[in-house]
């Protein structure tokens, strides 16, 4: 989802919830004391778990196969990037890279083509989430030392892509970042 | 009927707890001021400030929960006072301990202290990690002992069956009858044994490490999952211990009969378990060398978890009130307040646990903004409730008064427009645990203002709160302990 049409999606939930919490608040102060509630309470529960178990249902049907893991995965990447992540910097480069010695390179990614960042990091956690150019977070990975985070990608708006740190890694995470072009 | 004794150290442990409370929100309004850019700390400063903010509020809110479930299992079975004693006196000089290698060691990993980061240079003095894993192992003893003992006493009385409710899922009347309280403080306190183990284990092996000195190297993926399965479990079991307390006083103080344990409340809350302990791995899920299977079983966990809450708990609140007269006090009104924020904030955690819309939220503020929703206008509510039927005894006694009005108003006002300043900031990929934002971030500074000023209402609206509460907490704690 868009991140606004979730930011929407929420807000139209919550203003619901509000209105139905509400409704049964105010349901109570208004009625009669002969009035005894809901009739055949297990019945309406039935039926709205049966509803709702439908709703989470679809909602997996249809969000599990666009997860990160299998979007792109039978596509040959035509670029590999390999990342490396260290306190606070990243180093991005089309090499291999030397834990010892990591040198990174400036990077040109080919639009509308699927692009594999190999990601890892040299000492802590990290995050490497890249941001388009109107700085909305397009896709991310995290940065793990003794693994290697495989992630796929296609760019389909030229500009200058910032990469930014999102997994707190210290007194200098909130600095860390690098960018890349996309043309 | 509850002792002296227990009413005594319950209301020691409600002064303290909401005294903490207060001190972890100043923290907190510090981390935004600075976010918008109204003051200037050091990061150092500010990312101790918050790892201090995020252990204590955990810690906070589930001693808390553990509190009032302590109280009421005395209606059930014996619990031990010296118990009590004991974990309070662990708990206080555990975050010492935290306060300690935090504000002045600078300590400052957040608290998640994912490995190896710990370890690493963060700016503190050498001194600060171990003291700041000797304070988790304090908090740990404490917690644990006082979580063991709970269960025993359970176990003393009910048989395993029993206090699962198994009995009620194959009979429709059985002869034991579980009360819904016994059979939700069961299965959470199940939760938070396993969860402390797990922080067990992480401690242990951080230490191995520690004194190996390079010998032993934990792997950095285990580490994440055992911190996240502590982590995430006992920060949901905190708000199961409240709604353990709902099932107990809700309907006492509508003056309603009280609730019984039924068929699908035994089946909920035994799937709820199984759902809750393994929803953990959510937080994995961008890390993509995690087995696929796991990052599913997250988002099915965590669909399903909604499942038994929706269906029985929140359910029977709104059939327990709808269309039912009902007189409504502050203690019923933050019960079912509390309910309302919780399912608003499990929307917000639904969207965050979809793996494909976590993909951009993952670690920014929507994550801070769906689990301070259910804490802020959800869990601590439900603790509040408790301790305003606590500390009055007599549920006759609390009038809604005007002032009480405009409290609630002021909180819920105040509770709203800082939720959903981080609402907007996640929405708008703004980053979680910044101490200031990167140019390009322009809201970012902005909602930070607008968060703080909506928190400073709230924070108006909990020293009230704090006032009533603590005054009847101070009376509790000079009752002469032998009657004349």
């Amino acid at each position: 989802m868009e991140h606004h049409s979730m930011l929407l999606l929420f807000i139209i939930l919550a203003v619901f919830l509000a209105i139905v919490f509400v409704t049964v608040f105010v349901s109570s102060i208004k009625v009669s004391d002969e009035n005894h509630g809901l009739k055949n309470t297990l019945r309406k529960r039935f039926w709205f778990s049966l509803v709702l178990t439908i709703v989470l249902g679809i909602l997996t049907a249809v969000t599990l196969p666009k997860s990160p893991y299998f979007i792109f995965a039978k596509e040959t990447p035509s670029k590999v990037i390999h990342v490396a992540a260290l306190q606070f910097s990243f180093f991005m480069t089309e090499k291999e890279i030397d834990p010892k010695q990591p040198v990174g390179e400036s990077i040109v990614i080919p639009l509308n083509q699927v692009v594999e960042f190999r990601v890892t990091s040299f000492d802590v956690n990290h995050g490497f989430a890249i941001y388009g150019p109107d700085m909305k977070l397009i896709t991310q990975t995290q940065a793990m030392p003794g693994y290697v985070n495989s992630l796929r990608h296609k760019f389909t708006v030229p500009g200058e892509y910032r990469v930014l740190c999102l997994e707190f890694c210290g007194m200098g995470h909130q600095g860390m970042q690098t960018t890349f072009k996309v043309n | 009927m509850e002792s002296l004794k227990l009413k005594k150290i319950t209301a020691l442990w409600i002064v303290t707890v909401i005294t903490l409370f207060i001190v972890a929100i100043v923290l907190g309004l510090l981390m935004r001021l600075n976010q918008a850019e109204v003051i200037s700390e050091e990061p150092l400063t500010f990312y101790s400030n918050m790892t201090t903010h995020g252990l204590m509020m955990i810690g906070i809110w589930f001693v808390a929960g553990m509190v009032a479930v302590n109280y009421l299992l005395q209606r059930y079975v014996n619990t031990s006072y010296a118990v009590s004693v004991f974990a309070f006196v662990f708990t206080v000089i555990g975050v010492v301990m935290l306060w300690v290698s935090t504000f002045i060691g600078k300590f400052s990993t957040g608290w998640t202290f994912l490995y190896p980061l710990p370890f690493k240079d963060i700016g503190a003095s050498s001194w600060a990690t171990p003291l700041f894993l000797l304070s988790l192992t304090v908090l740990g003893v404490g917690w644990l002992v006082w979580s063991v003992a709970m269960m025993a006493q359970i176990f003393r009385k009910y048989s395993l069956s029993q206090a699962f409710a198994w009995q009620h899922l194959f009979k429709k009347n059985p002869t034991v009858e579980t009360p819904p309280f016994i059979l939700i403080t069961t299965i959470t306190l199940v939760g938070v044994i396993a969860s402390l183990i797990a922080a067990v284990i992480v401690i242990i092996l951080y230490f191995a490490e520690y004194f190996s000195i390079g010998g032993f190297v934990n792997d950095a993926l285990l580490m994440k999952n055992l911190i996240y399965f502590f982590g995430h479990t006992i920060a949901n079991e905190m708000l199961y211990l409240g709604v353990a307390v709902i099932y107990e006083i809700f309907a006492e103080a509508s003056g309603r009969p009280k609730w019984k344990t039924t068929w699908y409340v035994s089946l909920a809350w035994n799937t709820a378990l199984i759902f809750i302990l393994t929803a953990f791995f959510h937080h994995l899920y961008m890390d993509f060398v995690q087995p696929q299977g796991l990052q599913i079983v997250g988002q099915l966990a965590s669909y399903l978890a909604s499942l038994p809450s929706a269906a029985v708990t929140v359910f029977s609140i709104i059939v327990a009130v709808y269309k039912v007269k009902t007189n409504w006090s502050i203690v019923n009104l933050l019960f079912f307040l509390g309910v309302a924020g919780w399912v608003i904030g499990g929307m917000g955690a639904i969207i965050d646990a979809t793996i494909s819309n976590n993909i951009v939220l993952h670690n920014t503020l929507w994550v801070p903004a769906h689990f301070h929703t259910y804490n802020v206008m959800g869990n601590v509510l439900f603790s509040f409730a408790f301790f305003y039927w606590f500390s009055t005894q007599n549920i006759n006694k609390l009038i809604m008064s005007n002032l009480t009005r405009v409290t609630l108003a002021v909180l819920i006002i105040g509770g709203i427009g800082f939720l959903m300043a981080f609402y907007i900031g996640g929405a708008n990929s703004i980053p979680r645990r910044y101490s200031v934002y990167p140019a390009g971030l322009a809201s970012a500074p902005y909602l930070a203002k607008i968060g703080f000023t909506f928190a400073i209402l709230y924070l108006a609206a909990i020293l009230v709160f704090f006032f009533n509460i603590s005054k009847r907490c101070f009376a509790i704690l000079s009752t002469p302990s032998s009657p004349a």
